[in-house]
């Protein structure tokens, strides 16, 4: 299942350590350069969250210091790290205990 | 000085004088070449080019992990991916050349919008450049020392021209200047959604 489709011999080592069963989680942290408005739109655009949830989702990390915004497969979580990266947002991914 | 993008009938449009432009351009330029740099690191040895794995998959598994970059503004441009370290750096190995180069991209596309005084953006193109201008804030900050909110705060305050100082001061400006347009953008983004 989770996005472990890409050569498997080469990446041996993680297979043995990453357990298939348990989703990964999309986490956005707090930072103090990025603009609130920027994080909404990024939320808003990127993931088509609506006004409000974008509005929740960005104040949630502006308080909390983060934010788990999504959670899915490996390969669908590590998509949205990089997009987050390509906008400038911290993002990582780790996957639920 | 700079005009506020805003909504209008033919698209997200603001002005941006000459020396500001420069000042923009010479900034997409120094972010464009820390990517360069950084980009150095996935050049592949010419004798890699004969491992049969690597010309069949661009993959070279020999190597170790790749380092962090050691410029922290560099850093901030292409960070951590993980807590767990063999997840980051299996990120950064296979996913680090496409954000450089997907930046740089962003980078130049800004960079050609620095010719004329009007700009007029459809809202992805908007989007685009408010990534790259986002960009030339986090180098910024790092070069401002910018970690946590005080700090923003504090160099916030640092907005008129007449108070600058030191070069510390004129960045601080420049950064400003750069928080406000890419603000106005955004303003003007979410205005036309839902």
């Amino acid at each position: 299942m989770v996005g472990m489709t890409v050569m498997p011999e080469i990446l041996e080592e993680t297979s043995e350590q990453v357990r298939h069963d348990r989703k990964w989680r999309l986490i956005v942290w707090n930072d103090p350069v990025n603009l609130m408005s920027y994080v909404s739109y990024v939320f808003r655009s990127h993931f088509g969250f609506s006004a409000q949830k974008a509005e929740k989702l960005m104040m949630q990390v502006h308080h909390d210091g983060f934010s788990v915004v999504l959670t899915g497969s490996r390969e669908k979580i590590e998509a949205h790290v990089q997009a987050m990266h390509g906008y400038g947002l911290n993002a990582t991914m780790s996957q639920e205990a | 000085m700079a005009k506020a993008f805003k909504r209008t009938s033919r698209g997200i449009a603001g002005s941006l004088h000459e020396p500001e432009r420069k000042l923009l351009r010479d900034l997409f330029d120094d972010v464009i070449t820390l990517l360069e740099e950084r980009d150095e690191i996935h050049r592949v040895d010419p004798a890699e080019d004969l491992d049969p794995l690597y010309a069949l998959t661009g993959m070279s598994p020999d190597r170790g992990p790749l380092p962090e970059p050691s410029d922290p503004a560099t850093a901030r441009l292409l960070p951590v991916a993980s807590d767990d370290e063999q997840v980051a750096n299996e990120f950064r190995r296979f996913g680090e050349q496409d954000l450089i180069a997907a930046k740089i991209g962003r980078l130049r596309e800004a960079q050609f919008l620095m010719e004329n005084t009007r700009i007029v953006l459809d809202e992805a193109a908007a989007s685009r450049f408010a990534q790259a201008l986002n960009d030339v804030r986090l180098v910024l900050s790092q070069r401002l020392g910018i970690r946590d909110e005080q700090d923003s705060e504090r160099i916030g305050q640092i907005n008129d021209a007449a108070q600058v100082q030191t070069s510390q001061d004129y960045m601080a400006l420049v950064y400003n200047l750069i928080s406000w347009v890419q603000d106005t953008i955004m303003q003007a983004l979410l205005d036309s959604e839902y």
